[in-house]
């Protein structure tokens, strides 16, 4: 008898995980206690906020610099992860990811484009920035996608090549337009494009957790459609995949969650790239358990990163994007060398 | 006897100018074997990706149960009609049980999970087919032959009523093929599937199937029985080969002789006689 991926079955292991992600969070958020100047007392941070609003210094900087870092950490890697499960379904390559892609410079840019033009207005959480960021990583899909279309039959490295010119002409675009910008917003831009997680109001993070979850639940109605769609397209429509509808709400919804986590943290590489392949090596590739699976795993990962950023060179901090590099490069290289074996017998 | 497949006055090129497919009218009824032979680039494949709707005949029409295929949507043409294309692995490993069940996606509801009744037709899929022993191991892992029969067991799991193949059997040793035919064969009879294979081989198709589509490359095309298209004269109209032909039964056998074969200069016009041993 073959066995079946159950909905029970994948209830299990997705809360299975999501503990796993909640102690995660908690021993990030609580460890390491001396960080920075401060040294925080765990009896004293939960005895509650005190009488007066920041008596209990404690508490503050548990609950308004050390939760909400942890959350915005969770909410990127999830979105980041998801977004490289979708692409390397559509895409059919493995080693496709937002940043490798140049999707992550795209909506960069469009963050980079709403910030130095100056435009500001605000309706409930919908800013310049999300809205361009979205344009930016949604163009970005979409030029990624003809080029590795047009230039051959879905091969690995054409499209990888498609994204690293993609990816190096928008960076230049990016460097140009920080380099022509006043002095004073150069540091934090360039910072904020190293992939960079600071404090952030909560309130923000409620709104950006929202989005990244309805892109996930979403995302997760063509899982199956994406099963088939990984075979090919005529594959796909032989089986009864409409594919062009499973084509842009994963495309649409990838584009929606990587602009999303862009312009919370700025350029965060590889996330989307290591998790997936984690995650698929382990649970097998059906991505109706590879996309809710990792998104978690994806969040707790980047919270593990995000803490050691935070340690490793205390009191100063290193941005996020460092810690994923450096541990994302030497697995991509040893991913490109199985595939790229791979696809030469494939043809 | 119901007429499933009809497709009339066909004509099909892949750009403005070329016709590969002129203006080709035929009928399949329910629960025959069909094979579609002729030489590379006649259209045969083109053909068989006209019958499933992935491509639009540039005119004519072609219709799957009297209903024409443009009017099915892709979901309703894929619980029609089920397709194992020529051999290809995947990018992601997914596990045979896996693929065989994707071909439940047209049943399936919002969240995409399989139901008992799906279970159950994959299993008994894989075990019509023989890989039910190798159901959790990885596509990747498998030989050819034991790849395409979990191609079989996926169209065999779509419970569609046609199914269409290209070249099921081209990268298999001998015994895969003929096991191959079985399986086709014991799917027509027992199951009462209508079978459309495009085909090389003619000797198997003469063997296991009812009628045979010969597509020429300058556009002309000959259908009917196994055993009166296949001729001599056909063969080396069509392939521009000359033949051997000798009788096994009803049908007729070919064994192609070229220049440097080694009986090339012998061949009999007549067919030969062969006795069953």
């Amino acid at each position: 008898m073959a066995e079946f991926l159950t909905a029970k079955e994948l209830a299990i292991k997705v809360s299975i995980c999501l503990v796993v992600l909640a102690v995660v969070m908690s021993l990030c958020a609580l460890f390491p206690r001396s960080v920075g100047r401060q040294k925080i007392s765990w009896t004293k941070a939960f005895s509650g906020p005190g009488q007066k609003p920041g008596e209990n210094i404690d508490y503050e900087i548990l609950v308004r610099v050390r939760l909400p870092r942890v959350i915005l950490a969770a909410l990127v890697g999830a979105a980041l992860a998801c977004s490289g499960v979708v692409l390397q379904a559509i895409l059919r390559n493995p080693l496709a990811d937002p940043y490798i892609l140049g999707i992550s410079s795209g909506a960069g840019l469009g963050v980079i484009i709403a910030i130095l033009s100056g435009i500001s207005w605000s309706f409930r959480g919908g800013s310049p920035i999300g809205i361009f960021a979205f344009a930016g990583a949604l163009i970005t899909v979409w030029l990624v996608w003809y080029i590795g279309h047009f230039t051959g039959k879905s091969q690995v490295t054409s499209l990888l090549l498609a994204g690293v010119v993609v990816n190096a002409f928008f960076s230049a675009v990016i460097m140009f337009l920080t380099s022509i910008a006043k002095s004073e917003q150069v540091y934090s831009t360039i910072f904020w494009l190293m992939g960079n997680i600071t404090e952030k109001d909560l309130s923000i993070l409620w709104v950006s957790a929202g989005c990244i979850l309805a892109g996930i639940i979403v995302l997760f109605t063509v899982c199956h459609s994406l099963n088939v769609l990984a075979l090919g397209q005529e594959e796909a429509i032989g089986l009864g995949v409409d594919v062009a509808r499973t084509r842009i709400v994963a495309f649409a919804c990838a584009a929606f969650v990587t602009a999303i986590a862009v312009s919370l943290s700025g350029l965060i590489g590889f996330v989307g790239l290591i998790i997936p392949h984690g995650v698929r090596l382990t649970f097998g590739p059906d991505h109706r358990q590879l996309l809710p699976l990792s998104a978690i795993i994806g969040a707790s990962f980047l919270v593990i990163a995000d803490t050691i950023a935070r340690i490793i060179v205390a009191p100063a901090q290193l941005p996020v994007g460092v810690v994923t590099a450096i541990a994302g490069g030497p697995f991509f290289l040893i991913l490109l060398a199985k595939y790229s074996r791979k696809v030469s017998w494939l043809k | 006897m119901n007429t499933i497949i009809k497709a009339e006055n066909l004509s099909f090129g892949y750009t403005r100018q070329d016709t590969i497919l002129k203006d080709i009218s035929f009928e399949v009824n329910q629960g025959k074997f069909l094979a579609i032979a002729g030489p590379n680039g006649a259209g045969k494949t083109t053909l068989l990706n006209l019958l499933c709707g992935l491509l639009r005949p540039k005119s004519g029409s072609i219709r799957i149960d009297a209903k024409p295929v443009e009017s099915y949507s892709v979901k309703k043409l894929a619980q029609k009609v089920a397709v194992v294309r020529q051999e290809f692995v995947p990018v992601f490993d997914f596990t045979v049980a896996e693929m065989v069940s994707m071909a439940r996606t047209p049943y399936l509801g919002t969240f995409g999970f399989e139901s008992n009744t799906d279970k159950q037709i994959v299993n008994e899929a894989l075990e019509a087919t023989e890989t039910a022993q190798f159901a959790l191991r990885s596509l990747g892992s498998l030989s050819g032959g034991e790849r395409q029969r979990v191609f079989i067991a996926r169209a065999l799991a779509a419970n569609s009523p046609v199914l269409l193949l290209d070249e099921p059997t081209s990268f298999l040793d001998l015994k895969h093929q003929v096991g191959i035919y079985d399986l086709l064969k014991s799917a027509q009879l027992e199951k009462g599937k209508t079978i459309v294979a495009v085909t090389h081989d003619i000797n198997l198709s003469a063997q296991y199937c009812d009628e045979i589509l010969l597509l020429g490359a300058d556009g002309n095309y000959h259908i009917g029985e196994t055993k009166d298209v296949l001729s001599r004269e056909e063969i080396e109209k069509v392939f521009g080969v000359r033949t051997f032909v000798g009788r096994l039964g009803q049908e007729k056998f070919f064994i192609p002789l070229g220049k440097f074969a080694k009986m090339s200069g012998q061949i009999a016009s007549k067919p030969h006689n062969i006795q069953h041993e």
